[in-house]
């Protein structure tokens, strides 16, 4: 059986997020893979892009920073300077501005830092396991997938438990933008102007802005230091500090693409669950399982579905040019189904190994910081779950984000037979 | 040129490497385990640390100011002789280089 059926003609329209609504148009990228592996994307929304798809040139190209740049945005969607400015966090630089931030922060993320959450993940997916499976039939995404994610940030950057549910509305509605279930503006079906100076254009961005700023007053008035955001605030070993903006932004970014990505990876993982049997019996006898299976439910899952990068010069590839100033997208979506590197790509493998997907990023200066934490929460969620199921099946068809930027399941009905 | 990577459990890889590649992407290459090398040499993920053999330590050199504050947030605690593998380059003078795979 195979978990899942791309429902794409082949010819999908990559710059339209409706393309995206049944799941990420596989059938697209496997001939795009095949027969055009550099595809200029026409974009009715503005600047045309080159579509990068097999799994060998982005790798090539992601490491190739000084040619393919952060600095001019990472989304599809076109910025002019003074938005970039506004709105920008280290992601949207190149090093080795993007290595002096990274540094300070990778100390808070590093592996034997994160590696000191897993008690309190396993706690928190006890209680969350054991409320959602006692209700039978429950939306996985809802009730499993967003919980964990959420309540870690809280731990992780030191906020309040009860400020969590609205922070993560807000963050959704910042990078769910495309999804109307999520924000009732929808950036490309109407004027987000008004709020283009905001991260994702979108008035949540307002909002997080103004709970950061009370947050860090509160903080500093009660001389609490705990979590990663008083971490990034700290001065340089050159003395310099970031900025108001710089720092807003990052906390939009954490609270935004910190929290999402590991739900639709949870919730990918439960999917493939309840399609393919036999994860859930792998998952029971355990033992080395866990050291390969999280990496495979991430690369089944591709939340970040591509980043952008902007061509500081020209670059000749498969025949083509590309000029300076044109728009690349890597699709890490294509790459982690590409059959020149996996062996059926479109099976779920828990003992895939070695297992080189691209969900973090891979290959280049900016893959994702939160690797380590992703990968915790993924494998000791799946760890309790299936200590706790003797058998999940699909209660009706599951959902994806309208987004061609997040992949992600946001509904996903299940029904579940306790252990 | 000959490399050596010493594992965790005793084993060894030896892989033929060409001048030239860095010993993160040789390690990639022959599969060793332990180092993955995710940022592709970027020096963004400290993945791709190995212990340097001590009759190799002069040769391969001291790691410079970016790795040296990666090599701080490696899985495995830091060694004195502790290298980021993205930041050795094959070349003759290591011919023979031994590198130890640090458990975590």
């Amino acid at each position: 059986m195979t978990v899942w059926e791309p429902a794409d003609n082949g010819h999908a329209d990559l710059s339209s997020h409706d393309s995206f609504v049944d799941g990420p148009p596989h059938n697209t990228f496997a001939r795009l893979r095949r027969e055009d592996p550099l595809h200029w994307t026409e974009y009715p929304g503005g600047q045309d892009f080159w579509s990068v798809t097999r799994h060998a040139d982005i790798l090539e190209m992601n490491r190739n920073w000084e040619v393919f740049s952060s600095a001019r945005g990472i989304r599809m969607e076109d910025q002019t300077e003074e938005e970039y400015l506004a709105r920008r966090t280290f992601q949207e630089t190149d090093p080795p501005e993007h290595s002096r931030m990274r540094m300070k922060l990778a100390r808070a993320f590093a592996k034997p830092v994160m590696a000191r959450y897993e008690d309190d993940i396993r706690e928190l997916c006890h209680d969350i396991l054991d409320r959602a499976l006692e209700k039978g039939t429950f939306d996985a995404t809802k009730e499993i997938a967003r919980q964990l994610p959420m309540r870690m940030l809280g731990r992780v950057v030191g906020l309040p438990e009860e400020d969590l549910p609205w922070l993560v509305e807000k963050g959704d509605a910042l990078i769910a933008n495309t999804d109307p279930d999520f924000t009732e503006h929808v950036l490309d079906r109407m004027d987000t102007d008004e709020y283009r100076m905001l991260p994702f254009n979108s008035p949540a961005g307002a909002e997080l802005y103004e709970y950061a700023q009370e947050l860090m007053a509160r903080k500093e008035r009660e001389g609490d230091t705990s979590g990663v955001l008083h971490l990034i605030r700290e001065p340089a070993d050159d003395g310099s500090v970031i900025s108001e903006t710089e720092f807003r932004n990052f906390f939009c970014l954490v609270v935004a693409a910190g929290n999402d990505t590991t739900r639709y990876s949870i919730a990918a993982g439960i999917q493939a669950m309840c399609h393919q049997p036999e994860l859930l019996e792998q998952m029971k006898e355990g033992g080395d399982i866990w050291k390969t299976a999280p990496d495979e439910i991430i690369r089944w899952a591709t939340p970040a579905l591509y980043f952008r990068r902007t061509a500081t010069r020209d670059f000749e590839m498969h025949g083509k040019t590309i000029r300076a100033g044109d728009k690349v997208l890597f699709w890490f979506a294509s790459a982690n189904r590409d059959e020149a590197v996996f062996d059926d790509p479109f099976r779920v493998n828990l003992s895939r190994s070695p297992n080189r997907h691209l969900s973090f990023g891979q290959g280049g200066p900016h893959v994702c910081l939160g690797m380590w934490l992703a990968r915790l929460e993924v494998r000791v969620l799946f760890e309790e779950l299936a200590r706790r199921l003797k058998s999940i099946e699909p209660a009706g068809p599951h959902r994806f984000l309208r987004s061609n930027f997040v992949g992600g399941i946001k509904e996903l009905p299940v029904t579940v037979v306790p252990a | 040129m000959k490399v050596t990577w010493k594992l965790p459990d005793g084993s060894e890889i030896t892989a033929e490497v060409t001048h030239g590649q860095t010993l993160m992407e040789a390690a990639l290459a022959n599969n060793v385990p332990g180092v993955i090398g995710e940022c592709g040499g970027c020096m963004s993920c400290a993945t791709c640390h190995v212990v340097v053999d001590e009759a190799w330590r002069a040769a391969t050199g001291a790691p410079g100011e970016m790795e040296d504050a990666m090599l701080d947030v490696t899985a495995a605690p830091r060694q004195p002789a502790s290298r980021l593998s993205c930041q050795i380059t094959a070349a003759p003078e290591l011919d023979g280089l031994v590198l130890i795979v640090p458990e975590e």
